[in-house]
């Protein structure tokens, strides 16, 4: 895939190869379960039968990195887990992306404190912030949807720089990372 | 005698048909999935959504009284409103309401206390699909506290 990544111009072939990759990137997003706390339970349940985190094909918990695409950070990050989170990132193969679930994982939630990393964002770069506490399966799943729509509408072997809208709310630029 | 039943038990494959039988009777069951955007589960009567200013149903006018009492209330102080007073007038003009939803735990405290009658200028409304691409987009200002959180729809 490094071969490719960002490396064409504009043209109906590329933009073609764009989508189909896109679209199997979308569609079978492994996530690493990384449960730290009680947002691990709601996590637990969408991806049990009630709410079935595999119509959006993304039932493969994976407990290792190197075999995952997303990292749902659920829970408390505090100081002590935060490099073991680093580093368990830095295994996830490219492409790769980070839904931060939960008040905590936000930005620290309740707990503004010595031992409590305030934003896993302070670590990883982290595409969907999903907020409640903890947030509901329906709400993780809406994250989830989110970040497909993200992907949809990233350039993946495109090399130009776009400025994309990603659903009707905010814009987000999708920079040249090549 | 012992040995015999469980070689019998061993070649007939008695406990693996048990277990697929178990497996069979649930089968023709429907399925127990919520189709989630499609359909949406109701919210139990006391589930505490992302924080919502009212307004007065038939005129639209503003409830809040700009008390500062959630801004008080709140456990983490994620809430910072203002307003002014119009000359002559008695009720304050409620200028900037920012919520800022990042740290937000739903503890409903709030909500509580808020002292506005009938209406509540300030309750847990019901939306919880809150997902943003940046934190900047989790302060919620005083027309998303009115109006709520702009909510993508991916029902087809």
């Amino acid at each position: 895939m490094g071969l490719i990544d960002h490396r064409f111009e504009d043209n109906f072939i590329t933009t073609s190869i764009d989508r189909v990759l896109n679209w199997a990137r979308e569609s079978s997003i492994w996530p690493m379960g990384f449960g730290l706390a009680c947002c691990a339970i709601e996590m637990m349940a969408a991806s049990a039968s009630r709410y079935d985190i595999a119509r959006f094909g993304a039932e493969v918990f994976r407990a290792s990195p190197r075999q995952s695409d997303l990292m749902i950070v659920a829970g408390t990050v505090t100081k002590k887990m935060a490099p073991v989170l680093r580093r368990l990132y830095d295994q996830m193969p490219e492409p790769k992306w980070v839904i931060s679930m939960g008040s905590c994982s936000n930005a620290g939630g309740p707990f503004p404190t010595y031992s409590v990393l305030q934003g896993v964002d302070k670590v990883v770069p982290v595409d969907v912030y999903v907020s409640g506490c903890p947030p509901r399966p329906e709400a993780l799943l809406y994250g989830l949807m989110r970040l497909q729509d993200k992907i949809r509408k990233e350039g993946t072997v495109l090399r130009k720089e776009r400025v994309i809208m990603s659903g009707h709310s905010e814009p987000t630029v999708i920079g040249d990372r090549a | 005698m012992n040995t015999i039943i469980r070689f019998f038990k061993t070649i007939f494959l008695v406990d693996l048909l048990k277990g697929l039988w178990v497996t069979l009777k649930y089968t023709p069951q429907p399925a127990f999935t919520f189709q989630y955007p499609a359909e949406r589960r109701a919210t139990a009567p006391r589930f505490r959504g992302v924080l919502r200013l009212q307004t007065e149903p038939g005129t639209g006018a503003q409830t809040c009284i700009v008390c500062d009492q959630c801004a008080k209330a709140c456990p983490d102080d994620l809430i910072a409103l203002g307003g002014h007073r119009e000359p002559g007038q008695k009720i304050k003009v409620l200028d900037y309401f920012d919520f800022n939803l990042s740290r937000c735990s739903f503890c409903g405290l709030c909500s509580e206390v808020c002292p506005t009658k009938p209406i509540k200028a300030l309750i847990m409304s019901e939306d919880y699909e809150l997902g943003t691409y940046g934190r900047d987009a989790q302060i919620l200002r005083v027309d998303q506290m009115y109006d709520g959180v702009p909510i993508e729809q991916y029902t087809h």
